[in-house]
């Protein structure tokens, strides 16, 4: 996540080129140095060992294989749906003489390109050394990464029509990103059992998928060597991987080519006049002379109503459930010792997500000019905005801080103090750094600047420094980070008028 | 204690962008009560005039005051009694109409008895009653104009700014926008609205102002207008095209052949 905010952030502002340089080299030229010691290490190797160690590495080859199909395939979901909701230039394709069918062809071959790129500039680095240090048959690995990106887009777009004939056009943009979402998490959920089960629970997992790893029927299991043995390069498990994901991928166009631009049309009519919507809330209007309320509404109900951004804060939350129910057992079981880091992750997160959803209230302002001509005072609506993006991520830390405080007084004021810091920093420089834009414009706009990113992530961890040393009693060290993090904070102030400057500037 | 008859004074007004003048050294006076509309060619500085005076914009000299209160010096007063509608609807797709016009009502601080029931009104008048618990999102530009306008009519404004308000509506929502607008007249708000449209200016405004590279070429009725000019039976177009300079070069042939 933090890889691709980085990406999105360094394409912005002057000094691009540079940033997106140091962006992409710097990885890729660590990468190419961790690859070395691996080619150093496997060049002597030249098969499978038998046995239980060959059937573990196949096991976890095809794991590999799930979890990054599973990853590709929360990106391809939601491109899926996107494809069919997002305009763009598809309403000038469907008027041209294109097929259908190819519009949908060419659009997701480009999804593919672009998931398998991000995979591929990850591994091809690693291989490298290792493919010139006698192993030139496993850049096959390569070849089957981008099978995997062509399988997970079909069964993404497989996924986007199911849910578009399931629960229709209306609600299958928010159920798909959410489902995207949760998809994403998924391997980062499963490697957090442990935290989320429990010592004793998980064991059992573990323990379970050790025996079926030593289980010789497993040894003998057709095809579960074959994953590996594409990846290093064997002629027909790779032709099979081959056939396997563009298979999928053709299947997809094929059957669903003709229903794309018919789910298109309807998708656009659940936008339009054609298929209104009627919200929920509706019923539950309250008019109000107090404009901090009417503006704190507002914002709760966009926010409500913006699928990408709930599956964004929705993903935020899922990485910080096993950081809660971690935090909840260690003070339950009076585990003190890795309270306090668990607090101080505690109050990074929270920043984060308090970030997202400031960046959005601030600056995603779709009537600008209507707040202008109000004579309602500035700082009334910019407060009101902060209130809408900080009161749902304090509903969501308080099942854990309150809890927390009764077990652990000590951390649990702490984790608050800390979690209300970051809040408060995240609020603050979205409004000193504020970008004023279109609400549609902002999933595709993570941040005000590069520079502010950065410095966000930094002061939030001094923030979680000063939280973990705090709660582990070292209240005197804990004063370093802090006081580091609010002269940070405050060098990084601007005053209503310098922001009103910039405003106008920006406009 | 005097009775104040301007609804808009505006003294040696400029504004410029970069260097580029928009509106240079405008003086307007526009009656309490009237209907007054602002018209111009492209980039005469109409809507640059307005969102000045909609406080929306900071002029680099002059004075603007709105039924006498400073624009400049107390925005808050000015806005208060001001509604200004440009002419792309400002609206929040994900928002119904009800909803819309409970966060405006906030804004402005109409108590909830007061608001309530005047939204009603607005959205039946306009005939959006039915979709009020609608998002605005699948309106038609018509059905967002309207709720942009109920938006601007809430708080019961004495000075309605429009900029080109009929602008991509059909002819039905264009003439209960027309409608509407003589209505408030009558019940004695003041109206100022710019148009390219030469004759729903003649037949609604009761005062034409002409502005043209940022300057008031002209104002008054129409009769004013045409006295000026010395054509007694010229319509609005003929006077604005004359006013203006527009109409002296001939088409190309290209265009015509």
């Amino acid at each position: 996540m933090t890889w691709r905010g980085l990406m999105s952030r360094a394409g912005r502002g002057s000094g691009r080129a540079r940033r997106i340089w140091l962006t992409i080299a710097l990885p890729l030229i660590l990468m190419l140095a961790a690859g070395l010691p691996l080619a150093f290490a496997l060049r002597h190797v030249r098969q499978i060992p038998a046995g239980p160690v060959g059937v573990l590495i196949a096991a976890a080859a095809v794991a590999v294989v799930a979890m990054i199909f599973t990853l590709m395939l929360s990106q391809t979901l939601s491109a899926a749906v996107d494809a069919l909701y997002e305009r763009a230039d598809l309403d000038l394709l469907f008027s041209s003489p294109l097929k259908p069918r190819r519009v949908l062809t060419v659009r997701f071959l480009a999804v593919s390109f672009t998931v398998f790129a991000f995979f591929g500039m990850i591994l091809t680095p690693i291989l490298l050394p290792v493919a010139a240090m006698g192993h030139p048959t496993w850049l096959a690995a390569i070849l089957v990464l981008f099978c995997i990106a062509l399988a997970a887009s079909g069964v993404g777009l497989f996924l986007a029509a199911g849910l578009f004939r399931l629960i229709g056009p209306r609600r299958t943009r928010t159920v798909g990103q959410v489902l995207a979402a949760v998809i994403g998490a998924a391997f980062f959920l499963f490697g957090q059992a442990r935290n989320i089960l429990g010592g004793a629970k998980s064991a059992t997992v573990y323990a379970a998928m050790a025996r079926m790893v030593r289980n010789p029927h497993l040894a003998g299991l057709p095809g579960l060597t074959w994953p590996l043995r594409a990846m290093l390069g064997e002629p027909l498990p790779l032709l099979a991987a081959l056939g396997l994901g563009g298979g999928i991928f053709l299947l997809a166009n094929q059957i669903l080519g003709a229903r794309f631009a018919v789910d298109a049309a309807a998708a656009a009519g659940a936008g339009a006049g054609g298929g209104r919507r009627r919200a929920k809330a509706a019923g539950r209007v309250r008019f109000s002379a107090n404009a901090f309320q009417a503006t704190t509404v507002k914002e709760l109900r966009l926010i409500a109503r913006d699928p990408a951004l709930v599956a964004q804060v929705l993903l935020r939350v899922l990485y910080m459930l096993p950081l809660g129910f971690l935090i909840l057992r260690q003070a339950g079981q009076g585990q003190s010792l890795a309270l306090p880091g668990s607090a101080a992750a505690l109050s990074l997160v929270a920043g984060q997500v308090a970030g997202s959803l400031a960046w959005i209230t601030i600056s995603a302002e779709d009537a600008p000019d209507l707040l202008s001509c109000a004579p309602t005072p500035t700082r009334t609506l910019r407060r009101a905005k902060l209130a809408a993006a900080l009161l749902p991520v304090a509903l969501m830390l308080a099942p854990v801080i309150v809890p927390l405080t009764l077990f652990s007084p000590q951390v649990g004021l702490a984790a608050a103090a800390g979690c209300a810091a970051s809040l408060a920093m995240a609020g603050m420089m979205n409004v000193w750094w504020q970008r004023p834009g279109k609400r549609a414009d902002f999933r595709r706009r993570r941040s005000s600047s590069w520079l502010v990113a950065v410095a966000e992530l930094l002061l939030g961890f001094l923030i979680a420094a000063a939280t973990g040393l705090a709660a582990a009693g070292l209240l005197g060290w804990a004063l370093i980070p802090a006081v580091l993090a609010l002269v940070g904070t405050l060098m990084l102030s601007r005053s209503d008028e310098k922001i009103a400057q910039a405003l106008r500037t920006a406009t | 204690m005097s009775l104040v008859t301007s609804a808009l004074s505006i003294r040696g007004l400029s504004k410029t962008f970069g260097g580029k003048v928009a509106v240079d050294n405008l003086s307007l006076e526009v009656r309490a009560g009237e209907l007054f509309a602002l018209l111009g060619p492209n980039g005469a500085g109409k809507t640059t005039t307005l969102r000045m005076v909609a406080g929306l914009l900071k002029p680099n000299a002059g004075e603007i005051s709105v039924f006498g209160h400073d624009v400049l010096k107390d925005p808050a007063a000015a806005k208060q009694v001001i509604a200004w509608a440009p002419d792309e609807p400002m609206l929040y797709d994900r928002l119904t109409p009800l909803e819309y016009l409970e966060f405006v009502a906030g804004l402005w601080g109409v108590e909830a008895k007061v608001a309530a029931p005047k939204a009603e009104e607005l959205l039946r008048w306009l005939g959006l009653w039915d979709n009020r618990a609608e998002r605005c999102e699948g309106f038609s530009r018509g059905m967002k104009q309207k709720t942009a306008l109920a938006g601007a009519l809430i708080h019961d404004p004495q000075l309605l700014i429009l900029d080109e308000p009929l602008t991509g509506l059909d002819a039905a929502v264009a003439r209960q926008v027309k409608d509407l607008l003589q209505a408030r007249v009558k019940n004695g708000a003041t109206v100022i609205l710019t148009t390219h449209i030469l004759e729903v200016a003649e037949r609604m405004a009761d005062r034409i102002g002409i502005i043209q590279h940022g300057r008031l070429v002209a104002d008054g009725t129409l009769d004013e207008l045409r006295a000026r000019t010395g054509e007694g039976k010229a319509t609005l177009e003929d006077l604005f095209l004359e006013l203006t300079g527009s109409g002296e070069d001939a088409a190309p042939e290209s265009a015509t052949a």
